[in-house]
């Protein structure tokens, strides 16, 4: 909806402030990286020689935890989509007794903080040897993914116009048949936002790889620049450039999804 | 060298049931223990584990060689696994939960006690293992309820570190007393640069630090709030308020004060021999040790000991720990340890040894000496010395961030080591 | 005459597999939530009333010693300053990020060339995983080679610079500005469409009115926006109350535990000294925080869709 009247290149160049301001942090996180190994505090304003050893460092000491991070968050979207697509369908257009139970126990879900999920999860992933595990990772990182993915989807899936799921049921489609060939593919954007926001959740998780691992074997790379700090204090250009790195899909995916970023924003917090 | 470890607090109800579980642990370990052993002494053992927390490439190349030395006299090989400094104690907890613990398990000394509380380590003197010369810290360290639980075949402890060339610039001569260090800090302290660093962060590494000062005063991990402790922790403040201490201190680790004294950015330092190569490789910088300056002339600082003890823990195969236990005697007898030193630059722990290490590598002669005097961190609290520390390293902060006076704040420190 | 019978079971039946149907659908889900919600509550709750330390995990005894735990944590003196502590942050925080996401989102009410972008990239901050923009954070805010001390200082606006991380209320206060950077582009977001549905032409009636900006604001816009605006408090309060990551990353909780919060005191309890009994009870004081927070949220929801 646009607003008249269009105000001037002034607000532009405010609001060109207002960015640069707020994004400094980010800029400083750039220029940090680039700076010369063994330049160990200052740090020049600007890379003037820059020095991209902090990368080759980041790559061959956290490359691996950029690869874990990637496969937990790839698998956390597949399996929050995967449960929470069909229960969003159901919540949405199914009317059962009890959805307004699920619902409450989907707002309670938001209000669990971390720790206390974390807590339990320790000691029993403990005894059934999920602890450093990929699995274990995936699992609880989807907490952040399903709730969210589920109460997304559903205000999507209220939209989906009744006619079209009972046209397709009159013509002798099961259930099943109905929300694989009709509802998921005019739920795209929903499922690509979900989706989206799921990555984020997981790939920034920082509190499950810090209590559900106890070795380097699985390290998200969040853990891993924690703890890089402390090996690596002569370094921060590598410490810097491993944090870069991590920062990359939220930069990368707000430039090219910035659509679906917004949506998701919005419809998470509406419920 | 000291990591930072973790501190559980001790109750004691849970002490009773704990030490009634180890009896009862104990002995059905032993019986199972001998059972088994009889059972599978048709195979022999050709290969044992081994944990520690040798992380760094070139540490850990060092010990799988040596274990692997040790190994070959016993007719083992030796499957080496590295966890950094934090996450061995969680580590060991995990296997320790799930039976997996490994058939040789190194420990920071202050360590051993609470984990021989469990009942997860199996006492020494059943596999008939020589301690003798050993320094009487390490073994008192190693010691949980009259038994020897580990030996450690080399130790260190910390040192004032100077920077030569900004002492001989200023025309300060290296401090021997707490005045002597004052002085000559300030006068090192200029735009850019502190006079002095220690690791006074919230972490058991803080404490570490600060035990030379309060101990060498006459202080006392048993109580707190005395007079002495509080002179010692009077000292830091002042040096901080004065400005020739970086009010940082409060967040830097041993590898922080380490980098600042490589970066110029202070003259003088308080740390371990571990860091002597990076000041080595560093270039132009010439650095001297000293002892850690004492309250008054003629004193000898009190230090505390560093280093790490190996262990075997309780397993289900009698013949592997037989194995584990032989391979700890070859790594803590005399030839080994002394190689060990010279490698690490750390101290041999049997005392006659140290004393031909002195010899041969004088550099060290400052860290021998002060390795004599050190004290164990667990001598006389021993499970409870992690609620002391807890409580010395909260004092720290808040003396050093003014919201207590030393007094005060050792005062709350004490309420902290004696709490249930 | 055809006998009703027959004809009622089977649709009974039907229906029954109608509905078992239907639940399938949401069975996976439920399941999961059960799992990793459900247990963790009810497992927090007995672990509150056992007593574990080090042993346990050799010995797996974890004795049951009903509110010892609870007692011991509520009395520590840190307990209650951990407590003013998180309602310091987390007021300072809602309070500063709504603030000034109402004064971004309003000054992109709005439209002006780049603004739709501008508005897109301020998303950043709060995308970023914490740790990183933590680790920057610390950076920064060091007090002899950080940035923002360097800016004060060449600009002598404080010849000595902050103790931004040293000093125990600047790090309060550093932490606290730190979360508002990182909500300010939610809140924006959040308010920002709160600010479209608001029509146009009661605008454009109150300027032929004559009414000011200021006149405006307070008689269309806040009225209109409040619903929007309580859902953004409530919410924020929520998740800050939550936060544990940037505290971690920043200050661990120091200096002399000046940014302790009932969150992280938790995790240091469970995961730093092993004490998962007391860890679980600081964690079930957060969960009753949270309900309540909750309870406020529901209320004020109902209220605003009756609106």
């Amino acid at each position: 909806m646009k607003r008249a009247p269009r105000r001037g290149r002034l607000s532009t160049v405010v609001g060109i402030i207002l960015l640069a301001l707020m994004l400094f942090p980010v800029y400083w996180m750039v220029n940090a990286s680039l700076q010369p190994t063994g330049n160990p505090l200052q740090g020049g304003w600007f890379p003037r020689h820059p020095d991209v050893s902090g990368y080759l460092s980041a790559l061959r000491d956290q490359g691996g935890n950029l690869v874990t991070s990637l496969v937990v968050a790839l698998g956390s979207v597949a399996l929050s989509l995967g449960l929470a697509a069909p229960a969003a369908y159901a919540l949405a257009q199914f009317r059962i007794r009890g959805t307004g139970l699920v619902l409450f126990g989907i707002l309670l879900t938001q209000m669990v903080p971390g720790i206390v999920v974390a807590n339990a999860l320790y000691s029993a992933y403990n005894d059934l040897g999920l602890l450093n595990s990929y699995l274990g990772l995936i699992l609880a990182d989807s907490t952040a993914g399903v709730p969210f993915a589920i109460i997304v989807l559903r205000s999507f899936m209220q939209g989906i116009p009744r006619e079209i799921t009972e046209a397709a049921r009159v013509d002798g489609a099961g259930r099943l048949r109905v929300f694989r060939a009709v509802v998921l593919p005019m739920s795209a954007n929903a499922l690509i936002t979900a989706a989206l926001f799921t990555f984020l959740f997981t790939w920034s998780d920082f509190l499950f790889a810090l209590t559900l691992t106890t070795t380097e074997t699985v390290r998200p790379v969040t853990l891993g620049i924690y703890q890089y700090i402390g090996a690596q204090t002569h370094q921060w250009n590598a410490v810097m450039a491993t944090a870069v790195l991590a920062s990359l899909p939220a930069a990368v995916l707000l430039v090219v999804a910035q659509r679906y970023v917004a949506a998701g924003t919005t419809s998470g917090s509406v419920q | 060298m000291i990591r930072p470890t973790r501190p559980p607090a001790r109750r004691g109800a849970a002490r009773l049931g704990a030490g009634i579980l180890t009896l009862a642990l104990v002995a059905t370990g032993c019986g199972g223990g001998g059972e088994t052993g009889a059972g599978s002494a048709t195979g022999t053992v050709t290969s044992i584990t081994a944990l520690d927390y040798y992380t760094d490439t070139t540490e850990h190349a060092q010990w799988g060689a040596s274990l692997a030395a040790c190994g070959r006299t016993v007719g083992v090989t030796v499957e080496q696994t590295s966890v950094p400094g934090a996450s061995l104690i969680p580590r060991v907890l995990q296997q320790a939960s799930s039976r997996t613990l490994p058939d040789l398990l190194m420990l920071d000394n202050p360590d051993l006690q609470q984990i021989a509380q469990t009942g997860a380590l199996t006492p020494l003197d059943r596999y008939g293992i020589d301690s003798s010369g050993f320094a009487r810290g390490i073994l008192s360290a190693s010691t949980y309820d009259g038994k020897l639980y580990g030996l450690a075949p080399d130790v260190n402890t910390i040192a004032l570190f100077y920077n030569k060339d900004m002492l001989a610039r200023a025309g300060v001569a290296v401090p021997r007393t707490w005045a002597e260090l004052k002085t000559a800090a300030a006068r090192l302290t200029r735009p850019g640069r502190y006079g002095m660093a220690v690791d006074a962060n919230a972490t058991f590494e803080g404490t570490w630090q600060f035990l030379p000062f309060l101990w060498s005063n006459g202080g006392d991990e048993k109580a707190l709030a005395t007079p002495q402790a509080a002179q010692a922790l009077q000292l830091w403040v002042d040096l901080v308020k004065s400005g020739s201490m970086s009010a940082s201190v409060l967040n830097w680790t041993q590898s922080d004060v380490s980098d600042q004294f490589v970066a110029g950015r202070t003259a003088m330092m308080v740390n371990g021999p571990w860091r002597i190569s990076d000041l080595n490789e560093a270039k132009g910088l010439h650095w001297g040790v000293a002892p850690i300056p004492v309250p008054q002339a003629g004193q000898t600082p009190v230090t505390p000991l560093g280093g790490e003890v190996w262990t075997v823990p309780q397993s289900a195969s009698r013949a592997r720990q037989e194995k584990a236990a032989k391979v700890l005697a070859c790594l803590n007898d005399s030839t080994t340890m002394l190689a060990l030193a010279r490698e690490h630059f750390t101290v041999p722990s049997r005392s006659a040894v140290a004393s031909r290490y002195a010899e041969q590598v004088p550099s060290m002669a400052a860290f021998v000496q002060s390795v004599e005097a050190a004290r164990a961190r667990t001598g006389e609290l021993g499970v409870r010395w992690p609620q002391a520390a807890t409580g010395i390293y909260t004092a720290i902060q808040s003396a050093l961030t003014g919201e207590q006076t030393p007094e005060e704040a050792l005062t709350h420190a004490q309420q902290i080591a004696t709490s249930p | 005459m055809r006998s009703r019978s027959r004809p009622v079971p089977d649709l009974a039946r039907a229906r029954f597999r109608e509905s078992l149907a239907q639940w399938l659908f949401i069975a996976p889900a439920a399941l999961y939530l059960l799992l990793f919600f459900g247990y963790p509550i009810v497992k927090n709750v007995v672990m509150s009333f056992q007593q574990y330390t080090i042993t346990t995990f050799y010995t797996g005894a974890a004795p049951f010693v009903g509110l010892r735990n609870y007692s011991t944590i509520l009395s520590s003196d840190l307990f209650s300053r951990a407590l003013l502590t998180t309602v310091l942050f987390t007021v300072g925080s809602i309070v500063g990020q709504f603030v000034l996401g109402l004064a971004i989102a309003l000054f992109f009410q709005r439209s002006f060339p780049l603004g739709r972008v501008l508005r897109s990239l301020l998303l950043l901050p709060w995308l970023l995983p914490l740790v990183a923009s933590g680790t920057t954070w610390r950076w920064m805010l060091d007090g002899d080679t950080g940035v923002v001390n360097a800016v004060l200082r060449d600009l002598h606006l404080l010849p000595s610079g902050v103790p931004w991380l040293t000093g125990t209320s600047p790090a309060l206060l550093s932490v606290t500005l730190i979360n508002i950077w990182v909500g300010i582009p939610f809140t924006t977001t959040i308010l920002y469409g709160g600010l479209q549905d608001i029509p146009t032409h009661l605008y454009e009636a109150a300027k032929l009115d004559g009414a000011g900006p200021v006149t405006m604001f307070r008689h269309i816009t806040w009225p209109l926006l409040r619903p929007v605006a309580t859902v953004v408090l409530v919410l924020g309060a929520v998740y800050t109350v939550k936060v544990l990551d940037i505290i971690l990353v920043v200050t661990g909780g120091g200096p002399a535990d000046a940014t302790e919060t009932i969150a992280t005191q938790s995790y240091t309890l469970s995961f730093q000294q092993f004490e998962f009994g007391r860890g679980a009870a600081m964690s079930n004081v957060l969960l009753v925080i949270s309900i309540g927070f909750a309870l406020v949220y529901l209320r004020v929801n109902r209220r605003a869709q009756n609106a």
